[in-house]
């Protein structure tokens, strides 16, 4: 009896927490998206209406209509510079992969070593430098300057080299007696067994590239070129005493995109994110 | 860049030794060396290699050496010859020298140590409920993630609403309940408590994620034995869970304290880059002013260069500390 009755008080308390939780997660998110449909001078209430009596799209339109707010072309430099930042890390970081994981080299631990080495240096120190190339190279303001200098991740070496030496090497050497070449093992054998692999590191490097803050700042200089993260900045700098609403719709537009992912790739996303933090978190 | 904005550190296991069908009998060994097919691996190696290593090359070896090269100088943005500092090292005497540099990195310390503690508590709570595999548990756990999807101005520009001082709908809350209204961003006592608060909101489904994963590996049949031997639910967590998960959770508090450490967007965004006065002004900020508002580019390299010197003392620490607990 007394079994029975504690058991029940945890389950009580365990599903109490989580829906605390839930709710602190989703109601900030669902009062921001319902005050983004409020007329500009009732947000200023308080008590803050949370639903409002006069709903308006007027911050909505005025997303799409003022000159001064280039959120379509944000939206594009974020998408273009993300997708494409995440296929270059991939077109180089799974031939490496394959190379350290598979071929005997001379000079391949060293070159092991060093990669291992410039994994512990903070990637802060690489800033500066990497700057002045890009404005030597007049890459500055271009979709490059976001897609390159992160390229060489050392850490996608590492998470794919791993994996494909759980690959069994009978599979490569019966290919390779029937004639296969080295890249063709790669291509046809060793990345379509991978495919979890690759996925989990392009979830994890799109994401990374996406919410840059800091770089894409840095690195786009006219209006034109920013990327989302950085033209919320601008808009909340130029907007937030005046048009609050315009603000905050500006932020929930930038994030359907994302969410709209996350709903529909929602299972690949956290076993991806799982997938990637296990080869650090042993 | 890309991989410092989650703060991985990869800790791989030791490379197993593989089958190598070369070593499998030393006439094959040999025959390997005198035939061609040593020297076709090694070209078809570098050629796997080769688009890697220049975007390695140029990107991140030549960038940290040059930083540290940069770092001794009087470097100008516009110049084509660079100056030696006029004193040797003279950039990092100036920065050790300058209070703003190290209550900046106070501060950051503060930041970052409030929100590992929250974000690790919250986690693993999270986690250990989860599971034990409650109906919606892959609901909740995808809606818990949801947050960490968000970039930091969308963050930002949320919370910085809902915690106006005037109008916010937190200070509402607080103030129905017969609480007084908090200054949130305003007070420089408390700024640094709301900049972490926020960043547990924001980021705490990513160490659910993975104790969830190191959790999956604690074999059920231990909790099962200790119950038999009369445990409660506290026991099983603090002699089982909690041992067992020790690894996870060092590598989520190393590497964690490390990522916040290098906080910039909510600063940036939430407080006009470190208000009130130097209340919320971080180690990142200081870089990125010395770098990019007073365009002092050897200073900068400096700066960098003393921030990882830290950031990478504080992972040597923590492993001690770390290890030297396990031999006891």
């Amino acid at each position: 009896m007394f079994r029975t009755r504690s058991f029940n008080v945890s389950t009580v308390v365990m599903y109490g927490l989580l829906i605390l939780l839930l709710l602190i997660i989703v109601v900030p998110l669902f009062i921001i998206i319902s005050q983004t449909f409020q007329p500009n001078n009732t947000l200023y209430n308080y008590p803050p209406t949370i639903i409002t009596t006069e709903p308006t799209a007027q911050n909505w339109e005025g997303l799409f209509t003022r000159e001064d707010l280039m959120l379509t072309q944000w939206l594009a430099n974020s998408l273009v510079a993300a997708v494409g930042h995440t296929l270059l890390v991939l077109a180089i970081t799974a031939p490496a992969a394959y190379a350290f994981a598979r071929i005997k080299f001379p000079g391949r631990n060293i070159l092991f070593f060093v990669l291992l080495a410039t994994l512990m240096i903070p990637g802060d120190t690489r800033l500066i430098p990497n700057y002045l190339v890009l404005r030597d190279l007049k890459l500055l303001g271009t979709i490059a300057a976001l897609i390159i200098p992160g390229a060489a991740n050392v850490f996608g070496v590492f998470l794919l080299r791993q994996f494909f030496m759980g690959i069994p090497v009978e599979l490569e050497e019966a290919a390779i007696i029937d004639g296969a070449t080295r890249f063709g093992v790669f291509w046809r054998i060793i990345l379509p067994l991978s495919t979890p692999a690759l996925v989990a590191l392009s979830i994890f490097v799109f994401q990374a590239n996406w919410n840059d803050f800091l770089w894409p700042l840095v690195v786009t200089t006219t209006v034109e070129q920013r990327t989302l993260p950085v033209g919320l900045s601008i808009l909340q700098g130029a907007y937030q005493t005046q048009q609050r609403g315009l603000v905050l719709a500006a932020a929930i537009f930038s994030t359907i995109p994302v969410m709209g992912m996350y709903l529909v790739f929602q299972r690949q996303i956290i076993q991806g994110v799982t997938f990637t933090s296990g080869f650090g978190g042993r | 860049m890309a991989e410092s904005a989650t703060g991985m550190v990869s800790d791989l296991p030791p490379t197993p030794k593989r089958k190598n069908q070369n070593r499998r009998d030393w006439r094959e060994a040999i025959k390997y060396e005198l035939t061609g097919s040593r020297l076709r691996d090694t070209i078809s190696a570098y050629l796997f290699l080769t688009p890697f290593l220049v975007f390695f090359a140029v990107f991140v070896l030549r960038s940290i050496i040059y930083s540290a090269y940069m770092s001794l100088h009087d470097w100008k943005i516009l110049g084509t010859v660079q100056k030696l500092t006029k004193e040797p090292l003279g950039n990092y005497v100036e920065l050790l020298n300058d209070d703003v540099w190290w209550l900046a990195l106070k501060n950051s310390a503060v930041f970052a140590g409030l929100t590992v503690v929250g974000t690790t508590a919250l986690a693993l709570s999270a986690a250990v409920i989860l599971q034990r595999k409650p109906t919606g548990s892959t609901f909740f756990r995808a809606v818990f993630y949801a947050p960490s999807i968000l970039s930091v101005g969308v963050v930002a520009i949320i919370w910085g609403w809902l915690l106006n001082t005037d109008f916010g709908t937190i200070n509402y809350l607080l103030q129905s309940i017969g609480l007084p209204k908090v200054n949130w961003t305003g007070d420089g006592n408390i700024v640094l408590i709301t900049l972490s608060l926020v960043t547990i909101w924001w980021g705490f489904g990513f160490p659910m994620l993975i104790f969830l994963a190191g959790l999956q590996n604690i074999p059920e049949s231990l909790y099962e034995s200790a119950r038999i031997d009369g445990a409660s639910g506290w026991e099983l967590f603090r002699y089982i869970t909690i041992p067992l998960l020790r690894p996870t959770l060092l590598f989520v508090t190393v590497t964690g304290f490390i990522a916040h450490f290098q906080v910039f967007g909510q600063p940036y965004f939430m407080t006009a880059k470190g208000g009130p006065g130097r209340s919320s002004y971080t180690a990142i900020i200081y870089l990125y002013q010395a770098a990019w508002e007073a365009y002092r580019m050897g200073f900068a390299a400096a700066v960098s260069f003393t921030l990882a010197g830290i950031l990478m003392a504080i992972t040597l620490i923590q492993f001690l500390v770390a290890g030297r607990n396990d031999s006891n």
